[in-house]
Parts: structure tokens; C-alpha cells; sequence
């Protein structure tokens, strides 16, 4: 999900911050960014970010990278300079946009004052002349930027008109456009006090006797890039199951998020919105050039779901110096198998002393690591990257159920860099969605085959035009060159008797199904002529022979008929020599039938 | 849910008048000598100057031959691209309506309608014309068949829908004298549809109601000659039809329908430029060529959006649309197996299916190898913004993701969770994947809902599977002992039988001479290093519980060689001081029954024989000597008879009799003190000592 970060960079945003002689807005905004950027970066660093900063120009200091340390750099050293331009920010947004297209979900997130800017460049100036020329191509970009995530975090305290005004005419901007605008703000501190807990973001901060501090100051702003990430920039997590092994089922994360999707209906009526389920089935596997590359709606990294909170069986110094079964839940229904693993890896461990005296294999000091140190999310296995291998290694995927009739399938992603991660690419819901797979339903393993049937892919498709031998005579090419193939054959006779029946019949064929009678009459005539031309020259008698035969079948109205074949001359009176013989050999009526 | 392309019946004009020239000349004289290729290598050049053109070789196909291979080569379009999805019928109209073919699948195919026209054939040049010839019969009988459902209609009528949609198109091809005769057609057809639609609704309810039908009528004429019949643009004749009439010489009916059917069925139109091929004359020479595909237009929209500006077009001669020109990428080894991002595979049909070009693509295609498009970027470079490929004798056309992707960059699995854990069970899992490999079947034995029966048929497979062999003793030992792989491949047959348990009864055993005797598990980071204190007797109690966990995850589906296997390592346990024996009386029955037990009389023997019959005859004829003595008996008396010939531990020995030792008396005074390998509070047997 691509995203540029914008900062307001207006003298507005330096003012201090009512009632924080330690704030500016400015600097609120800053702390903002950082810790958006610290949330990111603990979800894995892999949304792209951009960084812009606007005023009366909106200037890209960094241009999307996952480098977050280089925004934390930059973002120190943005400056204000003079005016909030907001209309100029977002125009340029979409033209920094350009390169991502309509595939990936852009998002826009925007800290500010919410200052309505000055003159003509001012928000409600630009609505002004905006409303009621929506369609003109002037403000085509709005409908670009229409499909953008546009998330507003609002410094300003609800007591301050001017930032009231401003949060209005901001929701009046994104309703007028049809943005995709969240406005995040603080909650509004009541004047008087009585219910001073309903803003209190601020542990303590609400007293009956109002101030600013409680409502607007670091704490305040996190709680809203909280919000904002929670909102926007969530990992989907489901469980992914391919075995009965507790360990074979696992939480994991997959990135970008999935997106619900919109399946027409059936029939009639509305659309059925549809997300993928909570848990995602392993249900067989296939090669991967057996799978090809199908159509799909989507592909997210299939990523292991790292455990933030303390983790049950992390040993490390705890498991050294107690016994590891007591940091296992007894209660947990996988509890024998947990502790016999965990028996089984102390076991495997060395002795400190042991350690020293061999510290030479390499195993060693790897293992010998997990005692002294806490078992970091590194070295802790994972069902992932047991399948990214076991996968890779066979250049398979795993066929995944993602809900009702609805499929994908996950597999071992290698990029030009040579650098791997497992990947998800999510079909279009329906089981015919591969037309070479055929049904998915209808995939089994090979002890379902029943005796005496093959199974294999790629399941074929009807025999289209293009694989058969279409007689299409719209250009006059295309009949001249079957014609001139007839005669091709027909001047090599006795060897070619056969291809020159073969192809006769095919052109007599085609042209009783399009009517084409006087394709028949001038084709005899050809022939005549030619066989005229070879009788001068002096050739075979057997091909002279055929020719006329050839000629006279054709202009037999007998012959009109789907079922009649023009078959070869069979005695050839005579001249029997080894080319007619085969010829006749040949010439039972089945071998022309096609 | 049913558009309008679902239905498009063609009625066809098979009056009198159909039967003359359509005036444009066809001459084979063409061929003779003068042509570059072919015909010059087989004459020799020999007699090509003997005929003269103007010889009577010159021919015209009729209006009727016009109208039949082009409204053909319409529905070879349609059935190409939408195979199963859109149907086409033919009508064929003079004294009476012919039906060629119905709305059912088999019918709607080329051969079938070829073969039926056949039968068809030409009108007859020398009939009488009278007013029973006309093209109403043919139009009555197509307002009829639209009225018929297909069978998606029908499914969709079973599945309980209250409004089905139909709504249809009908290409007329016929000849009219004036727009007068033009309008009683328009009209004749508007009544017939009400007077259908009257039949359609209740009571009657004789086929479905239409719903709108869109008419298009093309008035054919021979080359050169002028119609008094207007074009007119698409109009609303009544809210249920609406009517357009091109005027075509016959020759141009194909480009007609060819530019009509883009719009009918949204197609685009791709030419793949710049093909090198050989020449047919000189193989060493190649030269480029340019093929037309059509497909669905979506194809180009979901590359680049509603904006398809960004892909480069041209216009052909002759032809009023715009194709997108992709240039040709000479494949490096790229097979139809590489993955491609790809956003929709359409169906492609080139638009001249029999040229020389088109069939030396669709060859190089239907031979498993891909080509990937290019197009130039506005900024300059090249990108490849399309794939061809066959598969399943299908050719498509795949629309790849020319923007850039957030999964550009890849993030390493290595650098993830559990990324660098040394010891994967790789091989065996890709073992499992192999061997769970899908494949398409014709029936099964119950008919599919899902994929979830599958699902679980897998899960069985991986009762029990640690993720690495750094948590697993068998399957690190697997490798070390070459009876173990077989072993546990008889443990988890879910058919286990006598001669399987046998077997592993037979195992089990050596497994526990083996430890009796203190011998080593080849480990492979000890390296053969004794392994020290506790740990000796660690190794097999770990074996031990594995493997019984192992039985008793497979042994979901028990057989009662399972459960006797699971007893017998229970015991075997419990004479470890594993577990308790808790379960006694099973055990006692559980050994009455096992062929190993009363081996275990003197654990020092060896046994000579691995054959499992003489093992299982000697049980039997010890079974009989020995009494009633339990498996805790047998392997306490060995246990003992081996204690008994070593020093016993010290602590007991200066402990009075009777009283528990205490171990470790200091520990917990001194803890940093007393490193010894033995002394963590776990183990409280004593170490045993070989």
C-alpha cells in the first residue's frame, strides 16, 4: 500500500500548542511521523513511503522507499515556508502516484492544522469554482485521486473556531470530490466538566477544570496514528493448516491486506461482498507448470506471525536455570507434544562445559546460542518456511481453500535478486476459474483414479478453429493457396495419389457447405487443363488418369453429398506399375475420411 | 446475468436471388507459373506459360456462398472466444423457416452447422419465384428461438429464478427492394415479437418473454450495383426492438460483421508485429511478419484502466478500428511454466485463422513455448504488458501488471521468523508434497462440494510431524539408522497387520537389548562423543516417548496391532521409570498376547534369529513354561539382575535402610557452586552405568 506521508508546512503549523509551552504544531506533527514510521517498521518496514511537504508549492523529499531512515532524516528538516496549499498537494500526489497504476491501494496521510489557505488557492475558493463543473477534464485528476485512501490527522484543539471551520470544510472538500477522506481528530474535551472522562486520552489529564493539555499533545497524536494504522495499514491474519501436527497449523500474516471482494450475483440482484476465511486450507498440491499463470485478483506474502507479547515457551536464561516445562501452558491442549519437544531440543543441547571442549563444530555454537540466549523469533522454526522450502525444492504450490468455492494457491516466490518469500495469489472465487485446470473440485489424489483412466494436465479444451484444419476462403489468398495445393499434389502423382485425394475432398467439402458449386466446376476444369498440360509433356499416364477421374467426380451431381468421398481410380488399366499399386492399396474409402 | 450477445440467431436468405454472382471474379490462371512460390517448384516452370487467363477459369461465388462463409466465420469468432458461453443458431429462410441448429451444446459447433449446411446448399437458380419465398418464415421462426431457452436459462429457471433475463440479437442477411419493404419487415418482426411475447406470458407461459431484441439487418447486394435501401444508425422501434440496416456489397459482408462483432461482444483487437519467420523459399532468410488476434477487449483495459491511450495503436488498411501493436519478444528459454503477475487470460482467435503467419504462431504457441508482448513506455524503454500462451490446446492472451507493484521488492525468508533455523524436515515435507500431488479426475465417487474432504485426507497424513529434527529423535535418528525409516513407515500405515507389528514388536525389542546394554543413539552432533551422565538413559526415554506418541497420534484409526505395539512400549516405559504404571491389569493382558516378552527373561542373551516366525513360535512355547508373569515382572528381574552386578549409588549406601536417600544434600546452599552435569533438580534416578 503506497503511501506518501504529507506535511503541512504552513508558519500556521509553528504555532505553540494551546497550553504546551513544549509543543508546536509542527513539532507534534513530527512526532507524528516518527511514530507512524516505528509502527510500520514493527509490521515488517514493507509499505513503500513517500515524503512531501506543502505549502504554496509541495515539494517530494524522499521519493517512496522502504528505507524509513532516510523519511526520519528528512522529515527533521522540513521548514515552514508560508501558506498551506492543500488542492496543489493532492494534485501533486496523484502525479507522484502515476507509476504505482490502479493495482496497488495508494493511500494518502496528511498532518495538518487544517488551515483553509488564502485567496485563490484557498480550500473553499477552489470548491467555489469547482462545484458544478465536475466533469470538465480540468479536474480529471480528482477522479484519480478518488481511489486513493486519504487519511487527515488533525492537530487543533476542538476549542480553536479556526480549526473547527477547517475540520468542516476539509469533509466538505472530500464529500464534494467523493474522496475516500477519514478526518482523525482528537476527541472534544467537554467545556465543563461533569463527564471529563469522555476525552480523556490522556491518563490522568481529564480534571473538571478544561486544558488544552489534555486534549492535544504527544499522546493524543500517537493515539491517532494508532487509530489511523489500525485503520489502514492492518495485516490480514488467518491460519494456515496443512497437517493434523499442531505445528502444522499456524497464524500468519498476509501482506498487502486482503481486500473484500465484490462477486456479481448469480442472476439477478445485488452484488454479495466477500472476504476470505479466517482459516485457509492446504487441500493438495500441484506443479507449478502444471498451474501456469492464471488470472488473479491478487498476490500477499504469506509471512509468519510474530509474537509480540512474551512468548510461552521463549527459554533462553529462564529455560537454563528452571525447568522448561514450568514456561508451558499445562492447560494447553498441545501441551504433550510442546514439552516433549522442548525435552527433546534440551536434550539436544550441550553442556556449557561440552560446549568448550568441542567448540569447535559449528553446530554446537549454534545450539549452544539458544541456551544462553533468549530464543529470538529467528530461531524459533516456522510452518513457513518448512513450505517455502519443501515447495521450492519441488517447484510446487499448495492448493489453498479460501472460502466457499473460492481458491488459490500458495508457492515459493524467487525475484530477480534471487531473494525468496511464500506468496498467495488469490483466483477469482469460482472453481472453473483455470480453464486448464479444469474444475477444481474435481482435483483428487492419485489413488482416487479409478482403474484404467489417466489423469493428467493440462485438462484439454475443445478443438478450437485455429487447431483444426479450418477452411476459411474470405481472402482470395487463402483459396488460391489451397487450390495451388491440390495441384501441387496432383502434379507429383502416383507418390502423392493420397494427399491429392486428402486435400480434394477437403476443398470439395468446404465448398458444398458454403454453396460454392462453381468452385466444383472451375476446379474440374483445372484439372483437365492440367492434366492436358502433363499429357503434352509427356508424364505418368497414372497421374493423367487420376486427373480426369478426379475431374469427372467432381462435376457429379451424386457427389453433392456430405457423405460421398471422392475416392482414387482404381485400376489403372495397364500400366501397373509400383506407384499404383500403392496407390491402390491405399485406396480403401476410410483412408480419405477425415 | 444473460446479456444480450448470450443469444444471436443469424437468418439467412435462401431465395432465388441469392443464387446470382455476387460480380466479383475469381481466377485460379492466377496460380499457373506466375506465382512466386509452390506451384513454380512442382511445374518446374515447365508448361506455366500454356494457359492464358481469360480462359474460363474465371469464377464468382454466389451472394449465398457470401452470406454462408461469413456469418460462419462470425460464430467461429464467437465460439473461439466464448466457447460454452455465448450461442449462435442459423435460420436458413425460403418457403419455410430450416432450423440449422438449437440453442443445445452439441449443436453448437462448427462441423455440426457445416455439415447441416451442406445439406442446405445453394438456392436454386431455376425455380419459379413466388410470394412463398421470403425471409418472414426465417424471422418468425428466429422470434420463436429466442423465446427458447438455453440451457443456462434453464439452470437458472432450476435454481429458482423468479426474473430471467433474455434478451437476444438477430443478423438478417437478405435483400430488400426499397426502404418500404425494409419498414414492413421492421414492423412485420415488432408484431411477431408481441404476438411472442403474448404466447410467453401466463397463461400460456409458452417459452420466455423477451425482453428487447436487437435487430440488425444487412442488405446485400452484388459489387457494383446500388440499393435503394438507406443505411440507417440503430433505432428504437418499439421498447422492445431496435433495428439497424447496413447496406453491403456482398464481397464486404465479412469486414461487416467482423467490425460489427466488436462491438456485439466488446472485442479488441492486438497485432503481435514484428514475428521473424523463415521464408518458405529461403530458409536461411527470415523476415518479419504481423498477425491480428482478437480477443475480449478486457484484455487491454485491465492492463492500463479505462485509459488504453498508454497502449500503441494503428489502423489497418481497410478497416475502421484501431488494434493495440505488441511487438514480438523472442522467448529466452522462457517456457509456459514461468509464473507471470497476471491480471486476466482471455481467449484469443486470430483474425485470419489460415494465413501462413497465423498458423506459424499458433504452431509455435500449441508447442508449450509462450511469447511475451511488448510496448514502448511514455518515458521511454519497453515493458512487457502481455503474454501468449497455450495450454490445453486453448490459446490466451495473459494482461500482466505493467505498473509498479508493492511486491517488488521481496523480502527474504531467510531474514524472517524462524528464517535461519538450521534443521527443516525439508526433504521429507517435499516428500509428503509430492506425494500429495493433485490431479484432475473424470468422476468421484461422490459428487464434489469442496475441496475440503481433500483437506482433511491430508491432515491425516501429518498426524504427527515436528517442523525440524532438532525437536524429534526419531527423525534425526532416521537418518543414522537404517531400520528406523522402515520402521516408522510400518508405524503410520493406518492398515497396519500382524506380520508389520511383528516386525516392529522385533524392533522394539533390539531397541531395548540396545539400551539395556547402555549402547549409544548415533546422534549426529555428538559426533560420537559419549554422551554424558543422564543423558545415556535420556536418549532412549525420549525414544521411548516419542515413539509412543507417534503410535498413539496414528492410531487414531487404530488397529488392534497399534494398540498391542502402544502396550508394549508403555511397559517398556514404565520398566523405565518413565511412567508410572498406573494401567497394570492391560499390560498383563497386553503380554500374555505379545510374542517379545518372555525374551525379556535374560535381557543378556542375545537372540541369534531375526526371524520374526521362529520369534513368534519361541514366545509361544515360553509362554506356556513361564507362567503368569507380567512384563513389569520380566524387566524388573532384568533391571535387577543388571543393578545388582554394579556398585549402587553412594548416596544410598550411606543412607540407613528404609529410609529415603536425600539427593544432593548441599543443593540450593551453594547453586553457582555445583555445576555438575548430573545435578539439575530433574533427574532424580540414579544415572545408569554400563
Amino acid at each position: 500500500m503506497p503511501t506518501i506521508i504529507a506535511v503541512d508546512a504552513s508558519l500556521s503549523m509553528m504555532r505553540p500548542v494551546p497550553g504546551r509551552s513544549d509543543h508546536t504544531y509542527h513539532s507534534l506533527a513530527l512526532k507524528g511521523v516518527g511514530n507512524l514510521l516505528d509502527n510500520l517498521a514493527a509490521a515488517g518496514k514493507l509499505e513503500h513511503l513517500a515524503l512531501v511537504a506543502f505549502t504554496t508549492v509541495t515539494e517530494l523529499k524522499v521519493d517512496f522507499t522502504r528505507d524509513y531512515d532516510q523519511i526520519r532524516q528528512a522529515v527533521k528538516k522540513i521548514e515552514a515556508v508560508d501558506k498551506a496549499c492543500l488542492i496543489t498537494m493532492l494534485k501533486t500526489a496523484v502525479n507522484i502516484m502515476q507509476a504505482w497504476g490502479a493495482q496497488n491501494v495508494l493511500q494518502l496521510v496528511v498532518f495538518t492544522d487544517c488551515g483553509l489557505g488564502f485567496g485563490s488557492t484557498s480550500i473553499s475558493a477552489f470548491l467555489e469554482t469547482y462545484i458544478g463543473r465536475e466533469s470538465e477534464p480540468e479536474y480529471a485528476w480528482l477522479k484519480t485521486l478518488a481511489t486513493y485512501k486519504i487519511n487527515f490527522i488533525c492537530l487543533g484543539v476542538h476549542s480553536d473556531a479556526y480549526f473547527t471551520n477547517g475540520l468542516a470544510l476539509y469533509q466538505q472538500l472530500l464529500d464534494a470530490a467523493q474522496l475516500k477522506g477519514q478526518l482523525f481528530m482528537t476527541k472534544p474535551v467537554k467545556a465543563e466538566g461533569g463527564d471529563g472522562g469522555a476525552g480523556g486520552q490522556n491518563a490522568g489529564g481529564a480534571t473538571s477544570h478544561v486544558s488544552h493539555k489534555s486534549e492535544l499533545g504527544r499522546t493524543a497524536v500517537f493515539e491517532l496514528v494508532e487509530r489511523l494504522c489500525e485503520s489502514s495499514y492492518k495485516l490480514t491474519e488467518v491460519k494456515l493448516k496443512c497437517g493434523s501436527y499442531f505445528r502444522l497449523e499456524s497464524s500468519v500474516m498476509l501482506w498487502p491486506p486482503v481486500l473484500p471482494y465484490e462477486q456479481p450475483a448469480v442472476y439477478d440482484g445485488d452484488p454479495i461482498i466477500r472476504t476470505i476465511d479466517q482459516r485457509i486450507d492446504v487441500c493438495g498440491y500441484l506443479a507449478l507448470s502444471d498451474i501456469g499463470s492464471p488470472a488473479s485478483l491478487s498476490r500477499h506474502w504469506v509471512l509468519p506471525k510474530v509474537e509480540r507479547t512474551a512468548s510461552r515457551r521463549s527459554s533462553g536464561m529462564a529455560a537454563a536455570s528452571k525447568p522448561a516445562k514450568l514456561t508451558l501452558d499445562v492447560t494447553n491442549p498441545n501441551y504433550e507434544f510442546e514439552k516433549l519437544e522442548q525435552d527433546v531440543r534440551d536434550f539436544y543441547l550441550k553442556d556449557p562445559k561440552d560446549a568448550e571442549e568441542s567448540g569447535d563444530d559449528a553446530d554446537v555454537t549454534v545450539v549452544s546460542k539458544h541456551s544462553t540466549l533468549p530464543l529470538s523469533e529467528q530461531q524459533k522454526e516456522t510452518l513457513c518456511v518448512l513450505l517455502h522450502g519443501a515447495l521450492k525444492m519441488e517447484n510446487m504450490a499448495a492448493l489453498v481453500l479460501l472460502g466457499e468455492k473460492w481458491y488459490g494457491f500458495i508457492y515459493a516466490f524467487t525475484d530477480a535478486k534471487k531473494k525468496s518469500n511464500l506468496m498467495l495469489n488469490v483466483l477469482p472465487p469460482g472453481t472453473n476459474v483455470i480453464p486448464w485446470l479444469g474444475d477444481i473440485e474435481m482435483l483428487g489424489f492419485a489413488e482416487d483414479i479409478s482403474p484404467g483412466e489417466t489423469a493428467s494436465f493440462p485438462v484439454r479444451a475443445e478443438r478450437r478453429s485455429y487447431s483444426q484444419s479450418s477452411v476459411v476462403w474470405i481472402r482470395q489468398a487463402s483459396l488460391q493457396s489451397d487450390v495451388q495445393k491440390v495441384l501441387r499434389h496432383a502434379k507429383k502423382m502416383p507418390d502423392k495419389t493420397q494427399h491429392f485425394y486428402k486435400e480434394l475432398n477437403r476443398i470439395r467439402r468446404a465448398a458444398l457447405a458454403l454453396g460454392f458449386v462453381e468452385l466444383l466446376e472451375a476446379l474440374a476444369m483445372l484439372l483437365e487443363k492440367e492434366c492436358a498440360q502433363l499429357t503434352l509433356n509427356g508424364a505418368n499416364t497414372e497421374c493423367t488418369l487420376q486427373l480426369q477421374h478426379a475431374a469427372t467426380e467432381l462435376r457429379k451431381t451424386s457427389n453433392r453429398d456430405i457423405k460421398s468421398t471422392i475416392v482414387p481410380l482404381q485400376k489403372v488399366g495397364g500400366t501397373v506399375d509400383a506407384g499404383a499399386a500403392t496407390a491402390a492399396t491405399a485406396a480403401t474409402p476410410a483412408a480419405y475420411l477425415y | 446475468m444473460f446479456e444480450r450477445n448470450h443469444k444471436t440467431i443469424f437468418v439467412l436468405d435462401h431465395t432465388r436471388y441469392f443464387s446470382i454472382s455476387s460480380e466479383q471474379y475469381i481466377s485460379l490462371d492466377f496460380l499457373k507459373g506466375k506465382f512466386p512460390s509452390g506451384a513454380a517448384e512442382g511445374a518446374g516452370g515447365a508448361g506455366g506459360s500454356a494457359l492464358r487467363s481469360g480462359d474460363g477459369t474465371m469464377f464468382s461465388k454466389s451472394l449465398w456462398t457470401c452470406a454462408v462463409e461469413s456469418s460462419i466465420e462470425y460464430c467461429r469468432i464467437v465460439w473461439d472466444l466464448f466457447p460454452g458461453h455465448k450461442h449462435v443458431r442459423f435460420i436458413v429462410s425460403d418457403t419455410a423457416a430450416h432450423i440449422v441448429n438449437t440453442w443445445s451444446a452439441s449443436t453448437q459447433n462448427m462441423s455440426h452447422v457445416q455439415n447441416a449446411m451442406v445439406m442446405v446448399g445453394v438456392p436454386p437458380r431455376s425455380s419459379v419465384q413466388s410470394s412463398d419465398y421470403s425471409v418472414i418464415h426465417g424471422l418468425r421462426a428466429a422470434i420463436e428461438a429466442m423465446a427458447e431457452p438455453t440451457d443456462e436459462q434453464l439452470k437458472a429457471m432450476a435454481d429458482g429464478c423468479q426474473q430471467i433475463s433474455n434478451k437476444g440479437r438477430v443478423i438478417c442477411i437478405t435483400s430488400a427492394r426499397d426502404n418500404t419493404s425494409m419498414k414492413s419487415l421492421e414492423d412485420i418482426f415488432n408484431t411477431v415479437m408481441i404476438q411472442q411475447n403474448a404466447l410467453a406470458a401466463p397463461p400460456a407461459k409458452k417459452g420466455l418473454v423477451i425482453d428487447h431484441c436487437h435487430l440488425v439487418i444487412l442488405n446485400i447486394v452484388p459489387l457494383g450495383i446500388e440499393s435503394l435501401v438507406t443505411n440507417r444508425n440503430l433505432l428504437d422501434i418499439s421498447p422492445l426492438l431496435a433495428v439497424e440496416i447496413h447496406t453491403v456489397a456482398a464481397p464486404e459482408i465479412s469486414s461487416k460483421l467482423t467490425h460489427l462483432i466488436m462491438r456485439h461482444y466488446d472485442l479488441a483487437s492486438t497485432t503481435v508485429t514484428n514475428i521473424p519467420m523463415k521464408e518458405e523459399q529461403n530458409a536461411n532468410s527470415s523476415a518479419n511478419y504481423d498477425v491480428e488476434i482478437l480477443h475480449a477487449r478486457s484484455a487491454h483495459t485491465v492492463v492500463c484502466g479505462k485509459d488504453v491511450s498508454v497502449l500503441p495503436t494503428s489502423i489497418k488498411e481497410g478497416a475502421a478500428y484501431e488494434t493495440v501493436t505488441l511487438k514480438w519478444c523472442t522467448p529466452r528459454g522462457c517456457g509456459a511454466s514461468d509464473l507471470q503477475p497476471c491480471l486476466g487470460q482471455y481467449p484469443v482467435t486470430p483474425v485470419d485463422v489460415t494465413s501462413r503467419p497465423s498458423s506459424c504462431l499458433i504452431n509455435f504457441l500449441l508447442n508449450g513455448r509462450s511469447v511475451l508482448l511488448e510496448m514502448p513506455r511514455k518515458s521511454g524503454g519497453k515493458t512487457t504488458s502481455h503474454m501468449l500462451s497455450a495450454r490445453g490446446g486453448e490459446i490466451f492472451i495473459h494482461s500482466l501488471q505493467i505498473t509498479r507493484s508493492c511486491l517488488d521488492e521481496t523480502p527474504s525468508i531467510v531474514d524472517g521468523p524462524g528464517g535461519r533455523v538450521q534443521e527443516y524436515r525439508f526433504s521429507e515435507f517435499a516428500q509428503h508434497v509430492k506425494l500429495s500431488r493433485l490431479m484432475p479426475l473424470k468422476t468421484k465417487s461422490v459428487p464434489p462440494d469442496s475441496l475440503r474432504p481433500e483437506h482433511e485426507r491430508l491432515c491425516r497424513r501429518l498426524r504427527y510431524f515436528p517442523l525440524t529434527t532438532g525437536t524429534s529423535i526419531l527423525y534425526h535418528l532416521q537418518r543414522q539408522m537404517t531400520w528406523l525409516p522402515h520402521f516408522l513407515h510400518l508405524i503410520v500405515k493406518e492398515d497396519m497387520e500382524k506380520p508389520d507389528e511383528v516386525r516392529c514388536q522385533q524392533h522394539i525389542y533390539e531397541l531395548y537389548t540396545s539400551a539395556s546394554r547402555g549402547d549409544m543413539l548415533p546422534f549426529a552432533h555428538t559426533n560420537g562423543a559419549r554422551l554424558k551422565g543422564n543423558k545415556i538413559k535420556d536418549q532412549y526415554r525420549l525414544f521411548y516417548r516419542e515413539l509412543e506418541m507417534l503410535i498413539l497420534m496414528t492410531g487414531q484409526t487404530q488397529t488392534p496391532h497399534h494398540k498391542n505395539l502402544l502396550e508394549s512400549l508403555q511397559s517398556l516405559r514404565t520398566a523405565y521409570g518413565d511412567i508410572t504404571p498406573k494401567t497394570e491389569p492391560a499390560h498383563l493382558r497386553s503380554y500374555t498376547e505379545s510374542p517379545l516378552s518372555p525374551e525379556r527373561l535374560e535381557p543378556n542373551t542375545v537372540i541369534s534369529s531375526s526371524n520374526s516366525v521362529s520369534l513368534l513360535k519361541a514366545s509361544k512355547r515360553r509362554m506356556s513354561g513361564s507362567g503368569q508373569r507380567s512384563l513389569l515382572d520380566i524387566i524388573s528381574s532384568a533391571e535387577r539382575s543388571q543393578s545388582s552386578k554394579r556398585l549402587d549409588f553412594s548416596g544410598r549406601l550411606c543412607t540407613p535402610l528404609g529410609q529415603v536417600a536425600k539427593l544432593y544434600p548441599d543443593f540450593g546452599n551453594k547453586e553457582k557452586d555445583s555445576p555438575t552435569p548430573g545435578s539439575t533438580p530433574v533427574s532424580k534416578e540414579e544415572p545408569l552405568r554400563s
